[in-house]
């Protein structure tokens, strides 16, 4: 789903399909629209039963209030989507997810980068060290979530410290599967970025006399900003949808410091009122993060001679 | 040139330099990439330690052992029935075989594959390993104090057969040949102490029952995988190809469910599948994910991109709709398709929320949530977690350098055009 949620967006600006010629708009192929029929229906039947109905219903059920941990429910109207999501228990969950997002980014960014600059040159027995590198695209967050579990874990860890149950590090604990896991994913797109400049304006800029450092900085880097701004926008998505990391690892606690948006509403799928209310607190937080990406993709970050 | 940079000797590497510089830029640009590897493989190599705690100790004395005693099995090559014998056999035949041809340059169908120092290198290496790495099983088991000696004489054994392999291929030195037929034989015998002797790894398959949960995430992910690529070809199929009123609205419906995740509609859809009394059953764990709006808009950049010449030209030789897709646009637009499969292959393996939400008994599990309840079930046989955990990682090992090229085209689809 993260995949999906991230991969078309940034892309998503070209022009729907060619518009038909004016004179033409009317007539359709009854044959053609049968079979148009045929082929989108099933993909209509899933997005309308598993994403525009579940919600619909959402959207109505967060103004009804779970009576006895949900035995019955009393309509509230809009006081209830007024009272989670200016509550504390949304404010908190919000600031989980964030913290969860600022350290999984910023890492990502700079050590996919560090890889992707460090892989990309001509040496011999280069594609063992790429193919090493990219190799964390092969655990699931399962698999990374419960290695990192072991290896931070008080009791048997191999490096035995107290993060997993100490509130203030609990968060960090949780982000570290997934920060190492987002390397090979980092790396493989930043590593694409790299080969997709051109080897002569790089002869260019040494042959101006520029340092390896600057040449990163002035040239490699701005010529490769739209890709570092995908990357930014898939791992801001991951951050905020991340749940196994804290599921496995912390499970929400200590005290409650590791509860996210997405482990909150998971939480909350026996109450539905609630939950509902909280899944649309969550989808405003998409919008605004999609809008975001959007805003900043419009300012065209590169500069090519598009 | 050389002149006017002063600076940086690991990074430089122009043309203009002294022989002696440019070779310990080299040096000093291997020794990174090794050091940022030890890092990124870090994780991985500290498990793998941990898993097989005894006999290797933790590293440091006094910290807890597993109460549930992990032995190496009394055994040779050829114990533990019929199957595994050949399993394990072939995984060698496999593996010097590979090497032999990365060494060689050659490819399979290439008669010169098969020249005799080869097949003296496949058989004989094979055969060496066999009879080694009995006596190494044997002297871990009885702890007898010669297990190093006994391991660093297999090495160099199998080691000596691969070496008139490598030298029989033309661009190699009779050094580099000796070097990689060392390091080989340090791989394989390395290969062989921890993936074949400790008892761990079945230990741990059968004690979580990984069998029956990996063959249910199989089963969900081919399901979902077939299900999304024909989806969308299809859907993507009548955008390009077909007329038909309300398509600007349609495709603004299809790309709108970006916006809803799974997370942010789980709550609805878990009740969707109670209503429905589906909780653990297959068609919950695969109809929400039948359609995918990604492979829609991916698919159909990839019809978008095939000239329209090859549709006139078709409709002329009296092809119809379904006849082009079939015959012209699904295999003129393989790599895009072959990029999403494995794309959407490897988000439904590694799907996580929604089989947690929807499987109430634990005999549902797929293999990431038995992979929770292994790590929260006993922290005392951590190894025997560690273990089922890197278990599960192996299809998609598999599968990341099987289709290495397709995944990286599918991830990075989008970033660059």
């Amino acid at each position: 789903m993260s995949v999906s949620n991230a991969m078309a967006a940034p892309s998503d600006d070209a022009p729907v399909v060619e518009a038909p010629k004016k004179a033409r708009r009317r007539r359709y192929d009854a044959k053609e629209v049968g079979l148009a029929v045929l082929f989108l229906l099933p993909s209509l039947a899933v997005f309308s039963i598993f994403f525009y109905l579940p919600f619909a219903r959402l959207l109505s059920w967060g103004t009804y209030e779970s009576v006895r941990g949900g035995s019955s429910y009393n309509q509230v109207g809009i006081d209830q989507y007024q009272e989670v999501l200016g509550g504390g228990e949304f404010r908190a969950g919000l600031w989980h997810s964030l913290q969860f997002v600022i350290y999984t980014v910023p890492a990502g960014l700079i050590l996919g980068t560090l890889l992707a600059v460090a892989a990309h040159r001509r040496l011999k027995g280069i594609k063992v060290f790429q193919a090493i590198f990219s190799s964390t695209l092969a655990s699931s967050v399962a698999v990374s979530s419960v290695i990192f579990f072991f290896l931070f874990n008080p009791a048997v860890g191999f490096f035995e410290v107290s993060w997993q149950s100490d509130p203030s590090w609990a968060m960090f604990a949780a982000a570290l599967p997934a920060i190492w896991q987002n390397l090979g994913l980092a790396f493989v797109i930043v590593l694409a970025g790299l080969q997709a400049v051109p080897d002569e304006v790089m002869e260019a800029a040494r042959l101006d006399g520029y340092g390896p450092l600057r040449r990163l900085t002035r040239i490699t880097l701005p010529l490769i900003s739209p890709v570092l701004m995908f990357l930014l926008v898939i791992l801001v998505i991951y951050g905020f949808q991340a749940f196994a990391q804290i599921d496995i690892i912390t499970k929400g606690g200590p005290g409650g410091a590791t509860e996210t948006l997405v482990f909150k509403i998971f939480k909350q799928t026996q109450d539905y009122g609630k939950g509902a209310v909280l899944s649309v607190g969550l989808f405003c937080v998409t919008l605004v993060v999609t809008f975001f990406q959007f805003a900043i993709l419009d300012r065209r970050v590169h500069y090519g001679d598009e | 040139m050389a002149t006017s940079d002063v600076n940086r000797g690991a990074a430089e590497l122009a043309m203009g330099q002294s022989p002696a510089r440019r070779n310990a830029g080299v040096a000093g640009q291997y020794l990174s990439l090794g050091l940022l590897s030890v890092l990124v493989l870090g994780p991985i190599g500290l498990t793998v330690i941990q898993a097989l705690s005894p006999p290797f100790r933790y590293v440091s004395a006094g910290r807890p052992l597993h109460p549930v005693e992990v032995s190496w099995q009394d055994r040779t090559w050829f114990t533990g029935g019929p199957l595994s014998v050949i399993v394990r056999t072939l995984i060698i035949v496999a593996l010097l075989a590979w090497l032999q041809k990365v060494a060689s340059g050659v490819s399979w169908r290439d008669k010169a594959y098969l020249a005799p120092s080869r097949i003296v290198a496949i058989v004989g290496g094979t055969v060496v390993v066999a009879a080694a790495m009995s006596s190494v099983f044997q002297s871990f088991f009885e702890a007898d104090g010669n297990t190093a000696l006994i391991v660093a004489v297999a090495m160099v054994l199998v080691a000596a057969t691969q070496v008139w392999g490598y030298l029989s291929s033309p661009k190699r030195s009779p050094a580099a040949a000796v070097v990689m037929a060392l390091f080989t034989g340090f791989g394989v015998i390395a290969f062989c102490i921890v993936t074949m002797g400790p008892t761990v790894w079945t230990l741990a398959w059968t004690r979580y029952n990984l069998g029956p949960a990996m063959g249910r995430s199989l089963v969900m992910t081919v399901c979902v995988t077939v299900l999304q690529v024909s989806t969308a070809t299809m859907a993507a199929y009548a955008f390009v190809f077909l007329r038909f009123p309300f398509k600007r609205i349609l495709f603004a419906l299809f790309m709108a469910t970006l916006l809803l995740p799974l997370e942010v509609t789980l709550v609805g859809n878990v009740a969707t599948i109670r209503q429905l009394e589906w909780t653990d059953t297959m068609q919950a764990l695969v109809l929400p994910f039948g359609a995918a709006a990604l492979g829609t808009f991916l698919i159909r950049q990839g019809f978008r991109g095939l000239p329209p010449e090859i549709r006139d030209a078709t409709r002329l030789d009296g092809y119809g709709h379904w006849a082009f897709l079939t015959k012209f646009a699904v295999p003129l637009t393989r790599p895009v398709i072959a990029a999403f499969t494995v794309i959407s292959a490897l988000s439904a393996w590694n799907q996580y929320l929604w089989p947690r939400s929807i499987t109430e008994s634990n005999a549902f599990n797929t293999l990431q949530i038995q992979l929770r309840l292994a790590s929260s079930s006993e922290v005392a046989n951590a190894n025997q977690a560690i273990a089922a955990a890197l278990v599960a990682a192996v299809p998609v090992v598999l599968l990341l350098i099987a289709f290495q090229r397709q995944i990286i085209r599918g991830l990075t689809a989008g970033a660059v055009k």
